[in-house]
């Protein structure tokens, strides 16, 4: 893996470096727009130059795609927690914590929406909670309510005795009188039909 | 793709790494609270076309012919994270053990995502 990684970076480099010195020489009038005509008048003059540039095209595709796939993955790798059983190893995804930390808001009424995101340090687990809640909460209590839920959830659903930390940031407090006043410049917007009741007169 | 071989008096049998993703990926959601077998984008794309979502799980036979197999999961919300892994690797085991008889080296599990079931 380590070598298509090195692979990867390396013809990166080096089309990079093509690109710049190609820019450079154009910059510097070492070759005519004309000279770039001619080039790609020859390519598109015969079948094998032209099959060979599609190659090339779908080739390069091919190779961005897998090295994107390598990062990425490699960094989704690094962001899980793990431990060890006798059959084997089991990793568990940060973002599944966090899917798991999502579906706690639906617990709590006071809350209306959670946006966790979760940190494997060394000390433990650090949870960042972002929270809209609804007006008239008992903001103290509901945040150590919240504190405690997400700690228990954590520890009883990955089986793990290691300290997590959950940090709580109340972006914001919707009130009733928010969504009324949404409801009503959604009803505003709509627009109304035009001689939408006539002809119902009598009837 | 490598095959698990086995030599008899009459020839030679061969497993493929398919067959042993699919028992493994059969056994695993067998198991109550796994909601399905998780995926990385080249299998969810695979998947989109019809195709089998068996790339997901990777299957390794080393020198040794022992068999290491990782098994990307989705589970269901409510369920004890350890306990799942633990009885899909057991059923994973047993499971391959009783239909090839291959030595199975390691069954590790990724828990991708958690879904309401």
């Amino acid at each position: 893996m380590r070598i298509f990684m090195v692979l990867g970076i390396s013809f990166y480099a080096v089309v990079l470096i093509i690109i710049g010195i190609a820019l450079m020489a154009f910059s510097l009038n070492l070759f005519e727009p004309l000279d770039i005509n001619n080039l790609v008048l020859y390519l598109q003059s015969g079948i094998n130059s032209r099959i060979i540039v599609g190659l090339s095209g779908f080739l390069l595709i091919l190779i961005s795609f897998s090295f994107a796939q390598l990062i990425l993955g490699r960094f989704q790798r690094e962001k899980t927690i793990a431990f060890a059983t006798t059959s084997g190893e089991v990793t568990i995804a940060l973002s599944a914590v966090e899917d798991l930390i999502k579906r706690l808001g639906g617990v709590i009424p006071e809350i209306k929406e959670l946006r966790p995101d979760v940190i494997a340090t060394k000390k433990g687990i650090v949870v960042d909670l972002r929270v809209i809640l609804k007006s008239e909460t008992n903001i103290p209590e509901l945040t150590l309510r919240l504190q405690e839920i997400t700690r228990s959830k954590i520890q009883e659903v990955l089986g793990i005795e290691e300290q997590v930390f959950v940090k709580i940031h109340v972006l914001k407090i919707v009130t009733a009188e928010d969504k009324d006043k949404k409801k009503r410049d959604a009803e505003k917007q709509e627009p109304g039909i035009p001689f939408a009741g006539y002809g119902r007169f009598g009837q | 793709m490598h095959r698990e071989e086995t030599r008899t008096d009459l020839g030679a049998i061969k497993i493929h790494k398919n067959v042993i993703a699919s028992i493994a990926s059969l056994a695993a959601v067998e198991i109550e609270g796994v909601k399905r077998i998780g995926g990385d984008f080249t299998s969810g794309l695979l998947e989109l076309i019809g195709k089998k979502n068996l790339l997901a799980v990777k299957v390794e036979i080393d020198k040794n012919e022992e068999v290491r197999i990782d098994v990307p999961l989705v589970i269901k919300y409510g369920f004890n994270i350890p306990d799942i892994a633990n009885r899909v690797q057991e059923n994973v085991r047993n499971a391959l053990e009783k239909m090839t008889s291959l030595s199975i080296k390691d069954i590790n599990i990724s828990v991708q995502s958690i879904e309401r079931g």
